[in-house]
């Protein structure tokens, strides 16, 4: 819809009136709200000194790095009148009346130059003071910081030589560690060895103990079986493939008391020549020496040829 | 010590202790195992004590079931002059005793008159070291079957203890030479199997030859010389019934039974003059040719299943044993290599040995065994002459005809199969020659 000329202007009318309040307002807004910067921090180079040192040090950078606010200028001062004539006088009195009401005015304006000067002082005073204020809770800021960092050196220092004291201790505690695993391993080898030989010794024991002992078995084993073969007269149908196990009572000193016939596919004169084989060969020589005389005995015939 | 050797005698090492642990730890000492493997062959001790004999007896029977015993050469018996005692009944024996005096076995038993004017023999088989008794047995009998009844307590005895048939009571027949010169007398001789209770079948001026045995033990078949022309007669042994079956131009001779009794293997020359095997067919007198070489072919065994006979030949230069199918056209097969001379050929029962007579290098004729399957030849005898091997019905024994010395008489001798036991028969008067040991007695 086309919008007529008379709204038109209008709208450009209350839109210039909008941003220029707007600016105006931006403006003394910014007047009003205008600061001194605040004091900058610097950051600082962490370079090792003495906290002791530090404060003065401190104070005097930080007063050197803030320069001091300028004392407000005053208003300058009116120099006294020119001297009145008759028509000065009527000139005068309206000089006068002129003066009264100008000292009247001047009076207003020292008056009012006092009070802006008083304001002035006031306000440098709350300034200074303020300064000062700030100063000082910056300079208890900065000793607190300095303080703090002081603190925190030398928690770190006292971190650091910590750390450096434990890396020292783990340093030697590895070290004795190392040495103890050292000898540990020494100790365990050496054990081993002692254990080697002693093993070897052992063994060598066992072996001279289980060759007497496998000999004196198999000697054993050898005279029995010996005794036996001697005594039994194998009948002809003891053929290869027969096979008879007797089970063999003994008492101590060998005798045999009961033989009994188990698994036998031999025929009835095989199966009596066995038992009285066995019969014959009692008493059967004694075990090796410590070895007590078996109850019984497990024998075997089985003729290979 | 060395780690390598020390390894290589760990698993020994390791063994040893096993054994050794096993030899000292309880369970093993109740499981202590021995394999026994072989055994010798001595002969088994045996006390046969006197039986009780009532006085009409006559025969000693322990005697004779100890003669018989021992003379196969598997026992020996304890002397009666060392016994213990003299029980007769097995609660009378007292074991220990027996045993102390080296007998493994008491034989106990006595003769004792039943009804019918009869004789009846007991007896008991015991183990001395077992106290068992292993058989008892009665048999009854005449007075003159009394030797009879101790064979066969002898083939019981023997069974029990060998595990193998006894043949005690069995029969042989032999060829008996009576008298010198122009008187000279041929006897064809029935006796027990050790000699004793002859019975004459047959006497003749002529020489008689190769008796031969029937399986059923019930005919013998021979050669004789009667009109000095040879022939095989056939005749039964009971009654003395006999049969001629061939009298064929030439050579008549060796005859033989088939395992069925059915046949004869003979030998005959005909008119060729070299003499051949025929079966001879005694039902029909059907003649089959086995053999054809242009040689001696003759002295022909049967093989137990009756397919094929062993014979001597001369075919290859000297005798030497072959052998053939009984099915015509069989192709011979040449059996012996150890000498230069084996003849005279007889298989066992079980037709696994052929017994022969060899030559050896000192011209000693022996009586030699063939392993059938092995091939192993062992010479069993030492004489100087012997021949005509005859196996004894269980094979255990073989006879033989033996001539000791330059001029002395023939005689007969045992030897068993092993070759460890020889023993000569009854001394007979005269020669005795061309033993045939009978068949079981069923």
């Amino acid at each position: 819809m086309p919008e007529p000329a008379r709204d038109r202007w209008l709208s450009i009318g209350m839109s210039v009136l909008l941003h220029g309040s707007l600016i105006a307002l931006l403006a003394f807004g910014w007047w009003h709200f205008r600061r001194p910067a605040p004091p900058q921090t610097q950051p600082i180079d962490a370079t090792v000194v003495d906290a002791r040192t530090l404060k003065g040090i401190g104070t005097a950078s930080r007063q050197s790095l803030k320069p001091k606010p300028e004392p407000p200028t005053p208003p300058p001062v009116q120099e006294g009148p020119p001297p009145p004539t008759p028509e000065e006088v009527a000139m005068r009195e309206q000089a006068a009346k002129e003066e009264a009401q100008h000292e009247a005015e001047a009076q207003q304006q020292l008056l009012a130059r006092q009070q802006a000067k008083a304001q002035a002082q006031a306000q440098a005073e709350a300034e200074a003071k303020a300064q000062a204020q700030a100063q000082a809770q910056a300079q208890a800021q900065a000793a607190a910081k300095a303080k703090k960092l002081a603190q925190e050196k030398k928690l770190a220092e006292t971190r650091k030589q910590a750390a450096a004291k434990k890396l020292a201790e783990e340093k030697l505690a590895q070290e004795r560690k190392l040495a103890e695993q050292k000898r540990l391993a020494e100790q365990q080898a050496e054990q081993e060895r002692q254990a080697r030989i002693a093993e070897l010794q052992q063994s060598l024991q066992e072996d001279q103990r289980a060759a007497v002992a496998s000999g004196a078995l198999a000697s054993w084993t050898s005279e029995i079986t010996s005794r036996i073969q001697n005594a039994w007269i194998k009948p002809p149908t003891a053929q290869p493939g027969i096979e008879c196990v007797l089970n063999v009572s003994l008492v101590p000193g060998g005798s045999v008391t009961g033989v009994s016939i188990g698994q036998c596919n031999g025929d009835d004169a095989v199966r009596q020549s066995i038992q009285t084989a066995v019969y014959n060969a009692s008493p059967l020589p004694a075990p090796p020496n410590g070895v007590p005389f078996p109850h019984q005995l497990i024998i075997t015939f089985k003729p290979t040829h | 010590m060395k780690p390598i050797p020390r390894m290589a005698s760990l698993l020994r090492i390791s063994l040893a202790v096993l054994a050794a642990a096993w030899l000292v730890s309880p369970a093993a000492r109740a499981q202590l195992q021995i394999q026994i493997t072989s055994g010798v062959t001595n002969p088994v001790p045996i006390a046969i004590v006197p039986f009780a004999e009532g006085p009409t007896a006559g025969t000693d029977v322990a005697d004779v079931v100890q003669h018989d015993l021992v003379g196969s050469g598997r026992f020996t018996a304890l002397a009666r002059d060392r016994m213990p005692a003299t029980p007769t009944d097995a609660a009378d024996v007292k074991f220990a005793d027996w045993k102390a005096a080296g007998s493994d076995y008491v034989v106990v038993g006595r003769v004792t008159p039943v009804e019918n004017a009869q004789l009846a023999v007991d007896f008991n088989l015991l183990n001395a070291l077992t106290g068992q008794s292993i058989a008892r047995q009665r048999f009854t009998g005449t007075a003159s079957a009394l030797r009879n009844a101790a064979h066969r307590v002898s083939d019981v005895i023997y069974q029990a203890i060998t595990g193998i048939r006894g043949a005690f009571a069995t029969r042989i027949a032999y060829v008996a030479v009576a008298g010198e010169g122009g008187e000279q007398r041929f006897q064809l001789v029935i006796a027990d199997a050790d000699g004793y209770n002859q019975h004459l079948i047959l006497e003749s001026r002529f020489p008689i030859m190769s008796p031969a045995w029937s399986p059923d033990g019930q005919w013998i078949a021979y050669v004789s010389f009667e009109n000095h022309l040879s022939a095989i007669y056939v005749q039964r042994v009971l009654t003395g019934q006999r049969t001629r079956v061939s009298m064929r131009a030439g050579i008549n001779g060796a005859p033989a039974w088939s395992p069925d009794g059915r046949r004869l293997a003979i030998t005959l020359s005909g008119d060729s003059g070299h003499p051949q095997i025929y079966l001879l067919d005694l039902s029909t007198q059907h003649l089959t040719r086995i053999t054809d070489a242009p040689a001696i072919n003759t002295e022909a065994t049967w093989s137990p299943d009756g397919q094929s006979i062993y014979f001597t030949s001369d075919r290859a230069g000297e005798p030497q044993i072959y052998k053939i199918a009984t099915t015509p056209g069989g192709v011979p097969q040449r059996i012996t290599f150890t000498d230069e001379y084996n003849a005279g050929p007889h298989l066992s029962p079980d037709g696994k040995l052929l017994a022969m007579t060899t030559r050896d290098d000192g011209g000693n004729y022996r009586i030699a065994v063939q392993n059938l399957t092995t091939g192993e030849f062992r010479v069993l005898t030492h004489g100087r002459l012997d021949e005509s091997p005859s196996f004894a019905p269980n094979g255990a024994t073989i006879m033989y005809a033996a001539r000791p010395g330059q001029g002395e008489a023939g005689i007969l001798a045992t030897i068993s199969v092993d070759g460890l036991t020889g023993l000569s028969l009854k001394p007979t008067q005269g020669e005795v020659r061309d033993p045939a040991w009978g068949p079981f007695i069923q």
